[in-house]
């Protein structure tokens, strides 16, 4: 397990990380959610020793992390990078020996690994003769090869296609299934919320919601409710000033209703005020739940 | 996995991917292209040893002047022959240089004398000597007895530098190059969430100077072998000492300016702000080089060649010379060599630190300062 605890940094009289605190653990798909300049990528860094705290901790497995922990981590930094020149297979290779794999085992790794990624007929290919996308299918190669016990991925899906986006997500479920604990930050909050079970939103530095989707849902004060009475319009809602209506067209208004709103009564009156067809009543969501702690 | 296991893995990197690139292939070619001319340009250029001056003092026999002078034609010398009055007078010509060599033909009819400075003009010692058909014929003489090393002294001394700085600027600027595009591809992000900024400079140095001593020992090897092969020359006998001075010198000296380079490097963040980053460098080196070829060439042994070799940017290229020349004590070279370890040291503690603060900045070109207090606190 990955603890993050009270980590803050300053770049000059800039505020990066203000006390930041989450967890990360193993087998959870993590969404690391956030604005621009939030802190992500600086926690990130953080972990793998390319940018340096000025105080709070990162523990692996209860232990402050030094460099033999970062070996058994992955890392995919939000500007992507590898040797131009450098053979893919040459490359893979190499990054799982810096990881500490013996010579054999990073070679068969790599053949694995780029066999997995669809990329098994361009181990000899120079990386700068590939296409943009299988580029970036062996920068996640070099996160993977060495079978980490911690992925980290700065913007994974950034730039990827819908086919992309599907390989992706397959194989980061697989890794997390395989017991892995995985953190990616993206800026694709329906991604996330298909994605994930988990999600760490940072705001100015600062945790600002963390836990399960569903449990993060569940917890908001605030409900959708959408409803559809048939020959009425909407004229029953005339008389309720606590829901407030985001959109309304014909006879649909899409309603957000406080979470304990009397559900019997708010049917009772659309049911006296004509034929409901529709009447759905459910927790926001993750964009939502972002804007709300992000706005607030 | 040890620290050194993660240099190693940098350096055999380097030296893989760099020992097959094009690029070295193409530096080695030209550099023994520069050593194979370097020891064959004086006898292509050395048109002035076709041109000869001869004195003769006395009278010689009848004919033998034109027999000198038709000679020297066919085989292609362009010869002046001219009287001078007597022996003094003509040992002072050919020590300022106006007279290349003088034939004293005694009065009494006895064997005359070929005398040179030293080491003449072979092909006119040769002419001179078939005008004397009869025995005796002639006897010769030289000046200043000649020290058969002394030349090739020479030779070895200034094709030394020049092999020295070649190395210097073409692997210097490999490690120059090597952490800025490691820079500007932004792979030092993920090569450093693994291994330590300082290892990976470390390797980076190492890998790439292997290649170095590769091409060094390639360079000397073919210009030996040329020179041998091709009697230019025979080898004397310190030639196995000033081959390892130029090794040493070239490790220590290749030590110094690629970890130079390699820092001011991390402070550029494009390709085109590496040369204006390495500029003072640059500087240094070929301050270095020429003064090396200009002044400590001439006066091996004088005050400012003796002084520069405790300079440690420069020694490397001053105290080989020196030494090839038998113009440097033992000792000099000695404390010369500690001074420069010592000297490699203080750069990479400082340019380490250095190093480690500007490699994962980007944007603007750092200043060492900035780059000083990142690595402080970062």
């Amino acid at each position: 397990m990955l603890e993050i605890t009270d980590l803050s940094k300053r770049y000059g009289s800039v505020v990066a990380l203000d006390g930041a605190t989450f967890t990360v653990r193993p087998g959870r798909l993590v969404g690391f959610l956030g604005p621009n300049g939030a802190g992500k990528t600086t926690t990130m860094r953080c972990v793998f020793g390319l940018a340096r705290a000025d105080r709070g901790t990162i523990a692996w497995q209860g232990r402050p992390i030094d460099r033999a922990h970062r070996l058994r981590f992955g890392y995919m930094p939000e500007q992507r990078g590898l040797y131009p020149r450098m053979k893919v297979g040459d490359q893979l290779s190499y990054f799982a020996q810096q990881h500490g794999m013996p010579a054999k085992a990073a070679r068969a790794a790599t053949a694995r690994w780029l066999d997995g990624l669809g990329l098994g007929d361009r181990a000899g290919a120079r990386l700068e003769a590939l296409s943009h996308g299988n580029q970036q299918r062996v920068q996640l190669g070099a996160a993977l090869v060495h079978d980490p016990e911690l992925l980290v991925l700065d913007e994974p899906f950034s730039g990827l296609d819908p086919l992309g986006i599907d390989t992706m997500t397959g194989i980061l479920r697989e890794r997390a299934a395989a017991g892995v604990g995985v953190v990616f930050s993206s800026h694709q909050l329906d991604l996330v919320e298909d994605v994930c079970e988990d999600v760490v939103i940072i705001n100015r530095g600062r945790i600002v919601a963390a836990g399960a989707i569903d449990d993060l849902r569940a917890a908001s004060a605030r409900r959708h409710l959408e409803v559809e009475v048939v020959g009425n319009g909407n004229a029953w809602l005339a008389g309720r000033p606590d829901l407030a209506v985001v959109e309304q067209r014909a006879d649909f208004a899409r309603l957000v209703v406080p979470a304990d709103l009397d559900l019997g009564a708010a049917l009772a009156a659309a049911s006296a005020a004509g034929s409901v067809r529709r009447f759905a009543f459910q927790p926001p969501t993750l964009s939502e739940i972002f804007m709300e702690v992000v706005r607030s | 996995m040890s620290r050194r296991r993660a240099i190693w893995l940098v350096a055999r990197r380097e030296l893989l991917e760099r020992g097959r690139s094009r690029a070295f292939l193409l530096s080695l070619v030209l550099s023994v292209a520069i050593i194979v001319a370097r020891v064959f340009l004086p006898s292509l250029v050395g048109g002035g040893a076709n041109a000869q001056h001869l004195g003769i003092v006395g009278t010689p026999a009848p004919g033998l002047v034109e027999s000198i002078e038709s000679t020297a034609k066919i085989v292609g010398i362009g010869l002046t022959i001219g009287r001078v009055a007597d022996q003094p007078a003509g040992e002072a010509r050919l020590r300022d240089g106006s007279l290349d060599a003088v034939l004293l033909v005694p009065p009494d009819g006895s064997t005359p004398t070929y005398v040179v400075k030293s080491r003449g003009n072979q092909l006119l010692q040769q002419v001179v000597a078939a005008s004397f058909t009869t025995p005796p014929q002639i006897a010769f003489r030289e000046l200043e007895a000649a020290d058969p090393n002394r030349d090739i002294s020479f030779v070895f001394a200034n094709i030394g530098v020049i092999l020295l700085f070649i190395s210097f600027f073409t692997f210097g600027s490999w490690v120059l190059t090597g952490v800025v595009e490691e820079k500007q591809s932004r792979v030092v992000e993920v090569v450093l969430s693994t291994i330590e900024p300082r290892d990976l400079l470390i390797g980076k140095v190492l890998g790439i100077g292997v290649l170095g001593l590769v091409q060094l020992v390639v360079m000397v090897t073919v210009g030996l072998g040329a020179g041998v092969a091709t009697n230019r020359f025979s080898l004397p006998s310190t030639t196995a000492s000033a081959v390892a001075m130029l090794l040493l010198w070239f490790v220590l000296g290749y030590a110094f300016y690629s970890t130079a380079l390699g820092v001011l490097g991390a402070l550029a963040s494009r390709m085109e702000e590496a040369s204006n980053a390495s500029s003072p460098v640059s500087f240094i080196a070929m301050g270095g080089y020429f003064f090396s070829l200009i002044v400590a060439l001439n006066d091996p042994a004088g005050t400012a060649a003796r002084i520069a070799t405790f300079i440690p940017p420069v020694s490397p290229m001053v105290v080989p010379l020196r030494a090839a020349l038998g113009a440097i004590e033992p000792w000099e070279i000695v404390a010369s060599a500690l001074l420069m370890v010592a000297a490699i040291w203080v750069l990479f503690v400082v340019g380490g630190r250095v190093y480690s603060g500007a490699v994962l900045q980007t944007g603007a070109r750092m200043k060492l300062r900035d780059a000083w207090r990142a690595s402080g606190k970062s």
